[in-house]
């Protein structure tokens, strides 16, 4: 049994135009994936291509035009669609927790960094204010922050962007979640604190025995972090497998142009720039939703994709990703 | 995401109208309402003199504060004048006024705004210090204390509320122009080498334009305010105009002996025509500013 | 930078800020004024009469100079005589701001416990129900002018149903006024332990302060709404909402985020409500600060309205730094900012 089971998701914005007609724009088309204890899986594809979305919807915290239409989001064998929100605070910051991107912003300004590690506990669990407190400054000593105690009497605007995301991180972990999700978690960091942040995040998952998801669209972090990853394009994901096997032998040709992408990669095999624009979420191509910036698109390719297994635990959404 | 709905049916004509206006009404009620009221005032200013049947300075000594009735259905005045004639007509003096000071601040506050926010340095300096300096005091006072020691024509008036309010919609428009400055539209447009002038003309001042369009009927809801305020105090435009602000001031002397119909009626046009500015001034707001229109 | 530091900067650049205004307001009334001489001789004077009543006032040197004298004198808290009442206007200006302060305060209260929770309220479902109801009411608030509102609530609470005293000051000519300490009737009452006088005060009070309130109330729900939803937005309580807060604490989150910003822009407009309520005033024969100047401004009364315009500025600066110290103090994020 998996930990989290991703299945099927849907996840359409409904609003209406000025002429009074009813748009949907499908955000997310089918996300299937998993994520076993103990591993980080990656998820990674341009920007627009539903990654964050997939994440609020694990979360239960969409806008309020969007909607999970079909499929299932099941979290230790329990169903989170459909649950209520009180039943959704119960696991959101408890059982699964989330890191983003913006990690000073996210702080509350009128409260010291102490106060709201000490409150994100009270609020899941009957916790006395001095057990809290003393289990704050030992959080913020696992996350390697300096003379804790007196980082705990620090407002968010004292702090720098990676001791911020360093608090963010503590305050995730705090109530010991089974999975993290980090939400582009190194954005505007520094390149050195960008790899303490995640060598930090690295360990304590597997030191804790938990699972976690990195939403980027770096791929080096993917191939330095995650075990598996999962390359999403127009809210589907389009290839799934351990990261190394998907890095080394892709099968889908969104995934090969992703890969050709990265500078290195492009100098070595003489690739280029991703293009293409992404889809039109109004009106999305029959078929397989890459077919209209494939260049091995063909006759089939109007047909909907099956989903093939190309190796150990590897898997395309692709008609020809056997041959 | 960026990219137009194809649709399969285009609705045409009537349908496509009324299609239009549910889907605008659903965006914005207040824009639709507001934009009828005003659209209502509009027609009673243009089409005054056929509506009434009485001019509205006419006197009717036999008819000294009578009540409303059928021959005068808002009543009549202190002076034997109709009412209601006098309200439609105010209406009149509403545009009257607020229009020429509109165009006063825009001919003014444009280009200050364009210039400063453009160029920045002493100019964008002293927008601003003005501006602080109004903003730190109620202008109402400044309108009033000139107009009162400079005389009492509707042509003061205008000046004087033009002037005073100039700054603010300056300012819009700098804000306006700061934030398209460095947009990619104006980057794009010097890069092919127009001049500063051009661009500002051609690309800045549309996109600024229509960013202070909201603001526009704010102003002039504004401007309509203070004028009859002026007059209601009993400075600026003076009796017998009919004018709301002098209307209500006359009819404030006879509130407490029980003549109500007085300053009731030209308060509730009033109050009308302000209040559609406003509904529509909100509604604009919200339907040009996509951060407002969907709050996630 | 500490607070005093913070204090004289601000008051450094205050000055000349008044200073424009009363440059201002001086030119604009000398210059396109009426002959105020005019008004205080006879119309069958003699022109080496007026010219000498006019030099006796200083009006025939360079209109510089009278400023600078103006100044002079005004630095030497002499704000001159007023022509109607021969008064000297500093006098008249103290003796007069407690019923103004009086009405201003207490409806500001009023109001801002009527507008605050609507506007947090709406912010709760924007474009919802309530949102859409609260913000057409808030526009007729904006919409509504104050003065025929004032007359409207007079013709139906005094005139109809009698509920309210009549439209003449701020205590019953039946009633004697307290000793003057705060300078509000109802509190002076009050310390002295006067209860009819103090019964008195407060039933006029009543509706001008209620009329007042609901004008007050109209910005500020706009605000509080908009305020609210700024923070209901912010990265901070989406964290929260991530981590599972209970709503309550959600709740308690914003109103504490929502406070600072609410109080500044109240403060920021108590110069402009200053002015505004000298309508009320006027409506109902307060007696204040306000309808004084107004009757200044009416007649002419050059010192008086001289003194009027220097008094809401005065406020209006004070206000605005006892505001932004306010903010100084009790927010952690402004040590840095400013």
């Amino acid at each position: 049994m998996s930990l989290l089971e991703v299945e099927n998701l849907h996840t359409h914005f409904v609003k209406r135009d000025l002429r009074n007609q009813v748009r949907v724009a499908r955000a997310l088309n089918g996300v299937s994936f998993r994520v076993d204890r103990g591993e980080i899986v990656g998820l990674v594809g341009e920007s627009g291509a539903g990654k964050s979305l997939t994440a609020s919807s694990i979360m239960g915290l969409l806008g309020k035009s969007a909607r999970i239409v079909q499929g299932s989001i099941r979290f230790q064998d329990q169903e989170l669609v459909g649950m209520t929100a009180e039943q959704l605070d119960a696991v959101r910051g408890s059982e699964i927790t989330m890191i983003v991107q913006s990690p000073i912003t996210s702080l509350d300004p009128l409260s010291r960094v102490g106060d709201q590690l000490i409150r994100v506990q009270r609020e899941h669990h009957a916790v006395a204010r001095e057990e809290a407190r003393r289990r704050a400054i030992e959080m913020l000593m696992t996350v390697k922050i300096p003379d804790p105690e007196r980082r705990m009497r620090a407002w968010p605007h004292e702090l720098s962007g990676g001791m911020a995301q360093r608090i963010l991180i503590a305050m995730a972990l705090i109530n010991a979640p089974k999975l993290l999700i980090a939400d582009e978690p190194t954005t505007g960091l520094d390149v050195t604190v960008q790899a303490q942040v995640l060598d930090l995040l690295n360990d304590l998952v597997r030191s804790r025995d938990m699972a976690a998801i990195i939403i980027t669209h770096d791929l080096g972090i993917v191939a330095n972090y995650c075990t598996r990853v999962a390359v999403m394009f127009s809210g589907a994901i389009v290839e799934t497998g351990p990261t190394r096997e998907v890095f080394a032998r892709p099968r889908h040709p969104y995934t090969q142009a992703l890969l050709d992408s990265v500078p290195e990669r492009a100098k070595r095999r003489g690739g280029g720039q991703l293009s293409g624009a992404p889809p039109n979420l109004y009106a999305l191509p029959t078929g397989c939703l890459y077919n209209y910036r494939c260049s091995k698109a063909t006759e089939t390719c109007r047909g909907v994709p099956p989903l093939i297994d190309v190796g150990p635990d590897h898997r395309a959404l692709c008609h020809h990703a056997s041959a | 995401m960026t990219t137009a709905f194809v649709q399969t049916r285009q609705p045409r004509g009537l349908v496509l109208a009324w299609a239009m206006l549910v889907g605008l009404t659903r965006r914005s009620p207040t824009f639709v309402l507001g934009t009828a009221i005003v659209l209502v005032f509009a027609a009673l200013a243009a089409l005054a003199p056929w509506l009434t049947d009485y001019r509205p300075t006419q006197t009717f000594p036999d008819h000294v504060l009578s009540g409303p009735s059928a021959q005068f259905w808002f009543g009549t005045d202190g002076n034997g004048m109709d009412v209601f004639s006098r309200v439609i007509h105010g209406s009149q003096y509403a545009f009257g006024i607020a229009i020429p000071a509109l165009l006063l601040m825009m001919v003014i506050g444009v280009p200050a705004g364009l210039i400063a926010g453009y160029r920045g340095g002493a100019i964008d300096d002293l927008l601003l210090r003005t501006f602080d300096v109004l903003r730190a005091f109620p202008t109402i006072v400044l309108a009033l204390a000139v107009v009162a020691a400079t005389g009492q024509s509707i042509v003061i008036v205008v000046l004087v509320i033009g002037f005073l309010e100039a700054p603010i919609f300056a300012r819009i428009v700098r804000s306006e122009v700061l934030a398209l400055r460095s947009s990619e539209l104006v980057e794009a447009a010097v890069a092919v080498g127009n001049s500063t002038w051009r661009v500002m003309l051609v690309h800045v001042l549309p996109n600024s334009i229509r960013g202070a369009t909201a603001q526009m009927a704010i102003r002039m809801a504004w401007a309509i305010r203070v004028s009859t305020t002026l007059a209601f105090i009993g400075v600026g435009i003076q009796a017998p105009a009919p004018e709301w602000g002098v209307m209500i001031r006359q009819g404030a002397e006879y509130i407490n002996s029980g003549e109500w119909w007085i300053a009731t009626f030209p308060g509730v046009a009033l109050v009308g025509l302000v209040l559609g500015l406003n509904l529509f001034g909100d509604g604009a707001q919200d339907l040009l500013d996509p951060k407002h229109s969907d709050s996630r | 930078m500490t607070v005093l530091q913070f204090v004289a900067r601000r008051l450094a650049l205050t000055i000349p800020l008044l200073l424009g205004i009363i440059f201002i307001t001086f030119m604009l009334i000398r210059i396109g004024g009426q002959d105020a001489v005019g008004m205080l001789t006879s119309p069958l004077a003699s022109k080496q009469e007026v010219d000498a009543i006019r030099a006796s006032l200083g009006l025939d040197r360079p209109l510089l100079e009278q400023f600078a004298i103006y100044i002079g004198n005004v630095l030497q808290g002499d704000l001159g005589n007023s022509w109607q009442s021969k008064q000297p206007v500093l006098g008249e200006i103290l003796r007069r701001l407690p019923a103004s302060i009086e009405l201003l305060f207490l409806s500001i209260i009023l109001g801002a416990a009527i507008g605050i929770p609507i506007g947090l309220r709406a912010a709760m479902r924007p474009n919802g129900l309530f949102d859409q109801v609260s913000r057409f009411v808030s526009l007729i608030g904006f919409s509504v002018p104050t003065y025929w509102m004032a007359l409207m609530a007079l013709f139906v609470f005094y005139l109809g149903l009698r509920w309210t005293p009549p439209p003449m000051g701020r205590i019953s000519i039946a009633a004697f006024p307290p000793k003057p300490v705060t300078g509000s009737y109802f509190l002076d009452s009050l310390f002295a332990g006067d209860w009819s006088a103090a019964s008195s005060a407060g039933h006029y009070l009543i509706l001008p302060v209620a009329v007042f309130s609901l004008i007050v109330a109209a910005p500020i729900i706009k605000q509080t709404r908009a305020i609210a939803i700024e923070i209901l937005n912010s990265d901070y309580v989406r964290l929260a909402r991530l981590y599972g807060f209970r709503p309550q604490t959600i709740r308690r989150l914003t109103l504490r985020n929502a406070f600072t910003p609410i109080a500044t822009y109240i403060g920021s407009e108590l110069a402009t409500l200053l002015a505004a309520v000298s309508l009320v005033e006027l409506v109902f024969s307060w007696g204040g600060l306000g309808q004084w100047g107004l009757n200044a401004i009416l007649f002419g009364d050059f010192a008086a309205v001289q003194g009027y315009v220097l008094t809401l500025a005065i406020f209006a600066t004070t206000i605005y730094l006892l505001v932004d110290v306010a903010v100084l103090v009790l927010e952690p994020r402004s040590a840095i900012s400013k």
